[in-house]
């Protein structure tokens, strides 16, 4: 082999590497050993689409889970970030395509806080279950950045006071003085797209079951956020409710389709505020 | 020399023409010629044969030719020449004034005002005054009659020969002017003398000879020529100040340039000097800052014994407006590109950007609009409503989506409305949006494919090309190397879309270099200028990578936007413009005012009044413009500035009682800057002056000459005289030399 032809391989090897690690290819963890899912592999295929690339896709936020929040009975985090993947957003990813014309992907990526580019290939990112999760220091340091360059982070699906709490723990590691605020009625998250002016607490499908529209003692849906220099929101709080779920199982005849409907309201809602500010 | 050969001065075989005094048909010449010709070929051939053909010719030439001399002295060749009848014609000597003429370049040190004088009363005063009546005037920015030569200074704070010739022609028409002679180094400040100046004086007949003084090149010298830059930019604007300069007797050193606002430093660079003489152009880039008259100032720092500092300095004004251009912006689906765009010029004062975003099929959502009811039916579809836009910008957005006259009028915004026009790449963005069988595609900097598929989700870095190297609008770094490197390192773009072949006259600044290294670079940036306009395609939705994937300090994203779109506004012209061709009047006080006037849908407003207010120093003065005949919607004005200092012209125009807009522009009266420079004698001006007049240059040596010279002249009272050819020593010379030649060429053949 001359020596050019050893160059080139060598090159074309940095260049591949440097592309991997700058935007980590599309990876279904469904069935991944350590990954604890609701589904099993095949249960939510892919779409023949899947492999199109696309303008927008939604990122999800896989983090480390803190363990016990609740006691051992009660705890209801125990999937983490995976909770209601795939299913969830790959019915987000579709009600994006049919509501807006937003040319979203039919997959969404898995985005990690591991020191990687990958993160900042995806500007919205979605953390479900964040009741849970726990941020190490690097972690939320690379969050911090990801939002300061014009990063949009949604959280969901965490309920009640003790979730709260830790919820906190790992934010005020990412950003200890900014405020967290209620937004308010007014403000055009709620009115970008569809008018929203009217929302109710959205429960998961355990309503089904329990009846109650609330886990714990999260009574009350609470739409949070805190805001960047500008005014503009960088992280969305969504407490004491389950959009996520909501989308996850809006294909489900018995659950309301009145909450589905909010919730795809509500989550395309964010997406085209962060597209828009 | 020449006097002895040809028995008069070269002057008179300039001014004169050539005759023939005897009254034979001219023909009969050629033809006495013609004949001598074949007599002597024929005795030749007869005697000597076709032996040796070219002893032969030889003869056979010298022979014609001796018989065509002396045929030629039978016909009694003269020159007819016009001469200034003695005592009755003035001569004009005007003798430059100005303070150049007190540089000391001169022999011993002597100050080219007093070598002037010294020329004058070396004798050439009184052999003129021998012969005519001599008028003695000193020149500046005018002319003015002096009695005595003691009353020069070399004081006066500028030249101008042109208004100094005029004067002379018009009292030509008076007075029998029958030459002028113009002492001066040359160093005219009004830019030289005006073709219509040169075509007077011809007309008068008035020869302008003219007397050079001053050294023609400076030793040790570095001047500013000039300094380019806009009347009028943005706030906040990055400026290109294009210094020419050149010097003599500092090739190969460093030079320091300084640009400053007052005593503001606001540039710096370094350079290093070229070869002598040669002109040198270096763009040294700066911040415009907050709005006002800037009075930016570009300094060369002295070098060493330096013998003229004080062409060291020029001084340009500059109006930073206070507008805030609008830019609109139209984006056919929620993306990132979008959302970073908007980010990216959200921080910048000085452009206002208004967008219309499609959510969904049937919803619209609008930023920065004024108010509830701007743009709520969407995109423009009057002139009215569309041109009070700055700028535009399509993302990606079917061309479909507006209607036939919606398009019409996106051209007409670039090509009348004279606004900066911008196509983003996307999945239904230029030809994947069918832009290209659409009137826009008209005024688009690049020939679209006519295919869908354009479109590619190929990862590209981006490389400058040499005129984005120079282009204001990548500049993220001042060196241009730095500069160039920092664009390869920019993250890469996601996609990249084929925009096809850039026209004539089209730039491209930057190129897409797919990092699967396939299919070679694509144009991605590409500017053009169209009608009044300008018209620009950067063709991907993926530059918010480098926003994303780069450290939030880092703000190569937001500078190049904010370039990017000022670049597309800032000469968008308002429906009221005021200018003036110079807004420094140095050592001058006339001033043209200009304004161009258009209507809300940007027709020529012909039938507006309007006034132009004056203010400054004191003075308060409303001046009315008039129609420029020359263009459609254009009125001008002259005005004279009184004194030295800033003065704000405010533009008014109006169509009855409807006021259609004003503007307002500064200008500046400057004395004593303009003699500073040209400081060397001009030879080319004085020598193409007395050569289209029929004068002659002299050098001061050769001004005597001058005595005799000047009597040939067709101006003032002449008369029209003959002087004989026949009996130049010349031909007399030519004839003993073709008898000579002949007779040593026979004796060295051995024929005689």
């Amino acid at each position: 082999m001359r020596l050019r032809t050893v160059f080139f391989f060598i090159f074309a090897g940095v260049a591949t590497l440097g592309l991997i690690h700058a935007q980590k290819p599309f990876h279904d963890y469904v069935g991944d050993p350590g990954v604890s899912t609701e589904y099993a592999p095949g249960q939510v295929p892919l779409p023949p689409d899947w492999g199109e690339p696309a303008e927008w896709s939604r990122g999800r936020l896989k983090y480390t889970s803190s363990g016990m929040v609740h006691p051992p009975a009660f705890n209801t985090g125990w999937m983490g970030w995976a909770t209601d993947y795939p299913k969830g957003d790959r019915h987000f990813q579709e009600g994006l395509r049919r509501l807006t014309l937003i040319n979203a992907s039919s997959v969404e990526h898995v985005a990690e806080l591991d020191g990687s580019d990958d993160i900042f290939n995806w500007p919205f990112m979605y953390a479900v279950e964040v009741g849970h999760w726990h941020l190490f220091q690097d972690e939320a340091d690379q969050l911090r950045e990801y939002l300061l360059r014009g990063g949009f982070l949604m959280t969901d699906d965490f309920h009640g006071t003790l979730e709260w709490e830790n919820f906190l723990k790992s934010l005020y590691k990412v950003f200890a003085t900014r405020p967290i605020v209620d937004i308010d009625n007014t403000n055009e998250v709620f009115h970008v797209l569809y008018d929203l002016e009217h929302r109710t607490q959205i429960p998961g499908k355990q309503f089904l079951q329990s009846r109650k529209p609330y886990e714990f003692d999260g009574f009350e849906p609470k739409w949070r956020a805190i805001f960047d220099g500008q005014g503009r929101i960088m992280i969305a709080i969504c407490h004491n409710m389950d959009i996520s779920d909501a989308i996850e199982n809006s294909d489900d005849p018995e659950y309301p389709e009145e909450w589905a409907n909010l919730a795809y309201r509500l989550s395309t809602n964010y997406v085209v505020y962060d597209l828009t500010h | 020399m020449f006097e002895f050969f040809f028995k008069y001065p070269r002057t008179l075989f300039n001014q004169g023409s050539f005759v023939f005094l005897n009254a034979w048909p001219l023909w009969m010449l050629w033809a006495g010629v013609a004949l001598a010709a074949v007599g002597f070929g024929f005795l030749v051939w007869r005697k000597a044969g076709p032996a040796n053909p070219i002893r032969s010719a030889l003869v056979w030439l010298l022979q014609t030719g001796l018989a065509a001399l002396l045929l030629f002295m039978l016909w009694h060749p003269a020159l007819s020449v016009a001469t200034l009848k003695p005592q009755q014609n003035i001569v004009a000597v005007v003798i430059d004034d100005s303070s150049s003429m007190a540089a000391a370049d001169e022999a011993a040190g002597s100050t080219r005002k007093d070598r002037a004088i010294k020329v004058l009363n070396d004798g050439l005063l009184e052999k003129l005054k021998e012969k005519f009546q001599v008028r003695v005037y000193r020149m500046s920015d005018h002319l003015a009659k002096i009695d005595t030569l003691d009353q020069l200074s070399a004081q006066a704070p500028a030249t101008h020969i042109g208004a100094s010739l005029r004067q002379v022609v018009a009292e030509a028409s008076g007075l029998p002017i029958g030459a002028m002679v113009l002492l001066s180094d040359g160093a005219d400040n009004a830019g030289g003398v005006d073709l219509e100046t040169l075509a007077e004086v011809r007309r008068q007949r008035i020869p302008v000879h003219t007397i050079g003084l001053g050294k023609e090149q400076t030793e040790r010298d570095i001047e500013i020529s000039n300094v380019e830059l806009p009347q009028r930019v943005l706030p906040e604007s990055r400026l290109s100040a294009l210094v020419a300069f050149h010097q003599h007797g500092f090739t190969g050193q460093k030079a320091k340039i300084t640009i400053r606002d007052n005593n503001k430093v606001l540039a710096a660079q370094e350079v290093t000097l070229k070869a002598d003489g040669s002109e040198q152009m270096e763009a040294v880039l700066f911040n415009a800052g907050p709005a006002g008259v800037k009075t930016i100032q570009t300094y060369i720092d002295p070098l060493p014994n330096e013998s003229n500092t004080r062409n060291n300095i020029v001084t340009r004004m500059v109006n930073v407006d206070k507008r805030k251009p609008r830019i609109l912006y139209l984006e056919g689906e929620p993306r990132w590109e979008f959302k970073f765009i908007r980010r990216g010029v959200e921080d910048d004062e000085t452009i206002d950007l208004v967008t219309i975003l499609r959510t969904a099929p049937n919803k619209l959502y609008r930023q920065g609009v004024k108010n509830a009811d701007e743009l709520k039916d969407g995109f423009p579809s009057t002139p009215e409503e569309l041109f009070a836009f700055d700028g535009l910008m399509f993302g990606s957005v079917d061309a479909a989506y507006l209607t036939p006259k919606q398009l019409g009028l996106v051209k007409d915004f670039v090509d009348r409305r004279g606004g900066g026009l911008v196509f983003l790449g996307g999945k239904d963005a230029l030809a994947d949006g069918g832009w290209q069988a659409t009137p826009v595609h008209e005024v688009m900097p690049t020939t679209l494919p006519d295919r869908k598929g354009t479109f590619q989700w190929t990862p590209a870095n981006v490389r400058l090309t040499p005129q984005g190297s120079d282009s204001l609008i990548t500049r993220l770094v001042d060196d241009p190397k730095k500069n160039d490197k920092r664009f390869s390192d920019l993250p890469y773009i996601r996609n990249v879309q084929n925009v096809g072949v850039p026209k004539l006259g089209a730039v491209v600044l930057a190129e897409a270099v797919p990092m699967n290294g396939g299919g070679g670079a694509l144009p991605l940036l590409i500017t053009m200028n169209y009608g009044r306009g300008r018209t620009a395609i950067f063709a991907t939705s993926g530059s918010w990578r480098w926003q994303m994937l780069q450290e939030v300090a880092d703000k190569s994203h937001e500078m190049f936007y904010q370039q990017f779109l000022r670049w597309v506004v800032s000469d968008t012209p308002r429906p009221v413009t005021g200018s003036t061709p110079r807004t420094l009047l140095s050592d001058e006080s006339a001033a043209k005012l200009r304004a161009t006037v258009k209507d809300k849908a940007f027709l020529p407003a012909n039938d507006a009044v309007v006034e132009a207010h004056i203010i400054g120093q004191g003075v308060t003065e409303t001046v009315t413009m008039t129609p420029d005949s020359a263009e459609p919607g254009a009125f001008v004005a002259d005005w004279q500035a009184p004194k030295q200092g800033d003065y704000l012209v405010e533009v008014i125009a109006r169509r009855g009682e409807q006021e259609l807009g004003r503007d307002a522009f500064t200008l500046r009266r400057e004395d004593g800057t303009a003699e500073n420079f040209h400081v060397e004698q001009n030879r080319e001006l004085l020598s193409k002056l007395s050569s289209e007049t029929k004068g002659n240059y002299y050098k001061p040596d050769d001004a005597q000459r001058l005595g005799e010279d000047i009597t040939y002249s067709e101006g003032g009272i002449s008369v029209r005289e003959t002087r004989d050819l026949w009996d130049m020593p010349a031909i007399f010379l030519a004839f003993l030399g073709i008898r000579a030649v002949e007779w040593l060429l026979r004796r060295k053949w051995g024929t005689i």
